[in-house]
């Protein structure tokens, strides 16, 4: 038998010098755990439909340059930070310095402030049990050259959201990995807006990883928009662990690529904690996009809801695959998860794999999974109004998800999201 | 206006008309009735455009135009109207972009500006009054949870919105309580002007009551076997169909009754 392959040495040398010895000493550290790591192959459970799709050469070994001018078109009012190939842009990031509030580049934290996050980093993306799902986190770990810190002290409130723009600019080959880690005190309050876009044209892969702690009481609420253009391959992670009584809310939208790849993981640690998971995928094209999403009820009274759309269009590719973990000792538990799925041509597929695992006695679990097309006889009545077939295809596959981007909570990321996948549908019906 | 020859159609290769002809002029109201299989509804679809429908002989002429050689969309812009037996459910699609959005391609195709979103919402709701209709039915998906009765209100506002040359409604009356039946008659009746045409498919005379047609035709196996005025319509309701030899069992039932 052939052995698994490993990854090339080449992604195992660090480029910068931005971080502090402690977070240094960290990646240096996982590095040299990855030497032996097995790359996730066909017969890799989590990543059978993926695997072929992810390009590892040694080109996209090569650190991306954080040089250039960062853009974005997301105009929201709130805060803004601004990454270019995973190193901050102090001059693109305009946010105050607020009481109680504190949102620092890696780069900038002193010696003791590091330890103190390389003791806490990779805590929410489990151990080995499930090696696969995490697997190219590790990676980010060894390789990451800056990152985002923002911690809310106790009952904080950030008044505005948070918009952290990660752009790559791939200009020449290579990767860039950027990363987030929120450590949100005991009732404290934020709103994120996690916007992955991409410039340059060459073959690049964004390899990122986001921490969110939520402490006893406290609410996060996250947005992720995936928006790269079809040179890049995203392979991102979510992990988050929620304490007491505390409450998660996921909004995702994401746009196809050669590769997307999100594992979204969490775990209700405190009683009473609750999480709110929504996604949206669109792909057309040969594009290819897969969510793997894990939620575990680790204590008793937890609630999650979890609602993913997929449309898939040309000879695209959607996965969604949804593990709940009920633990022995979660008595009470509440877990809600549904899955659509939408085909919007013979040629295109759609894989959804709902997972539960459930060792307590007492919870209400319920899970369910379609996969349709657009009906016909809705079509029929819209265009007997006069609606052109196009228009009346793009009304009718909006509609399939405009219950999950209505949800969206701040309005001009609402309507942004909106009007591109608007655009992204008109293309899609063109020749319709 | 409009001229139907010898029109032939199937659906999953079964022949369902078997040669229809009609002339409708503008300003005529024209009642099609029929027991149930008669090919009624199968007329309506057809004339509206329903792919899931092969014409397989005839014409249909609209206003000097090959009715036929046209798609849905194009047939609706050039002004013909189905008020839907069972109007569609889509959640997800408010019912204001809907009408929105249908209004405007009519604007469009017409050369007129198309309307923005305050000016249309005022036309609307104005509209939605018409048909006794709330407003707030404007916000929610199209027809989703609608009531039987609201449905076809709705049917009605769209026609009142479009302001089509043909509206051809299919059982508009079905499933209306009286209160409701007079609401869409009186809508129906606001339709009627000198330059359109209205066909009515009905299985029942009473609509009739409300909406007077001048004239009234009898589809039966797929062909139409009688045609008069309106006291044909009152002619059916006393006799059943059975009058005309045709088998009906509802119609049979409810005379039974």
């Amino acid at each position: 038998m052939k052995p698994a392959p490993t990854l090339s040495m080449a992604f195992l040398h660090p480029a910068g010098q931005l971080l502090p010895e402690p977070l240094a000493a960290l990646r240096k550290q996982r590095g040299t755990a990855l030497v032996d790591m097995p790359l996730p192959t066909r017969k890799t459970e989590n990543w059978k439909y993926s695997s072929k799709h992810l390009k590892l050469t040694d080109d996209m070994a090569i650190s991306l340059p954080a040089e250039g001018k960062t853009g974005s078109s997301l105009a929201v009012p709130g805060y803004k930070v601004a990454f270019l190939n995973g190193v901050m842009m102090p001059e693109a990031s305009e946010y105050p310095d607020l009481s109680g509030i504190r949102i620092q580049s890696f780069g900038d934290l002193d010696d003791n402030e590091a330890s103190e996050l390389a003791q806490k980093l990779d805590d929410t993306l489990g151990g080995s049990e499930e090696n696969g799902a995490v697997q190219m986190a590790r990676l980010n770990s060894a390789r990451f050259e800056d990152g985002l810190l923002i911690r809310l002290k106790p009952g904080a409130v950030l008044d505005q959201p948070l918009f952290i723009i990660h752009e790559t600019s791939a200009d020449a080959s290579g990767s860039a990995y950027p990363r987030i880690f929120v450590d949100a005190g005991a009732n404290s309050q934020i709103t994120l807006i996690e916007e992955y876009i991409s410039s340059g044209s060459e073959p690049a892969m964004v390899n990122t990883v986001t921490e969110v702690m939520v402490g006893e009481g406290a609410n996060v609420t996250s947005i992720r928009l995936n928006m790269e253009g079809d040179n890049v391959q995203h392979i991102g992670a979510t992990g988050v662990l929620q304490q007491r009584s505390s409450r998660f809310e996921s909004h995702s939208v994401g746009f196809g690529g050669p590769l997307r790849r999100h594992d979204l993981r969490v775990r209700l640690e405190g009683e009473g904690a609750e999480c709110k998971l929504n996604g949206v995928v669109v792909t057309r094209d040969k594009q290819h996009y897969d969510n793997h999403t894990s939620i575990e009820h680790v204590a008793p009274h937890c609630n999650s809801e979890e609602t993913y759309r997929n449309i898939a269009a040309d000879q695209s590719h959607a996965i969604f695959s949804g593990r709940i973990h009920i633990h022995q000792d979660a008595q009470k538990s509440s877990a809600d998860m549904n899955n659509k799925n939408l085909l919007l041509s013979n040629g295109a597929e759609i894989d959804t794999k709902p997972v539960l695992e459930i060792y307590a006695d007492d919870v209400k679990c319920a899970h369910g999974a379609t996969i349709g097309q657009l009906d016909e006889i809705s079509l029929f009545y819209l265009v007997s109004r006069g609606i052109g077939r196009r228009e009346a295809n793009v009304l009718l596959t909006m509609a399939f998800i405009n219950e999950l981007v209505e949800q969206i909570p701040v309005e001009a990321v609402r309507e942004t999201v909106q009007g591109r996948l608007n655009h992204f549908f008109e293309q899609t019906f063109l020749e319709a | 206006m409009l001229s139907i020859k010898n029109l032939h159609a199937s659906v999953e290769g079964k022949e369902i008309l078997k040669g229809i002809n009609l002339e409708i002029k503008a300003g005529e109201v024209h009642a099609i009735m029929g027991p149930n299989g008669s090919g009624k509804s199968t007329l309506s679809q057809v004339l509206a455009g329903n792919e899931a429908f092969e014409v397989t002989d005839g014409e249909v002429v609209m206003n000097g135009e090959n009715l036929l050689e046209l798609e849905t969309e194009e047939r609706a812009r050039e002004g013909i109207f189905l008020a839907f037996q069972y109007p569609v459910e889509i959640p997800g699609v408010s019912n204001l972009q809907f009408l929105r959005t249908a209004v405007n391609s009519m604007r469009k195709h017409h050369g007129e500006e198309e309307m923005n979103a305050a000016e249309f919402m005022k036309l609307a709701k104005d509209v939605s009054r018409q048909v006794d209709l709330d407003p707030a039915f404007l916000k929610r998906g199209v027809n989703e949870g609608f009531s039987g009765g609201e449905k076809k209100r709705n049917e009605i506002m769209q026609a009142l919105l479009l302001q089509p040359k043909l509206a051809i409604l299919d059982e508009t009356d079905s499933g209306l309580d009286i209160d409701a039946l007079k609401v869409v008659a009186d809508g129906v009746n606001a339709l009627r002007s000198q330059d359109r045409a209205i066909l009515m498919v009905t299985h029942y005379q009473r609509l009739l009551n409300h909406i007077v047609p001048d004239y009234v035709h009898v589809l039966a196996g797929g062909r139409i076997i009688k045609s008069g005025g309106r006291e044909l319509a009152l002619e059916l309701e006393e006799k059943g169909y059975g009058w005309l030899g045709i088998k009906d069992e509802e119609t049979a039932d409810n005379a039974a009754n």
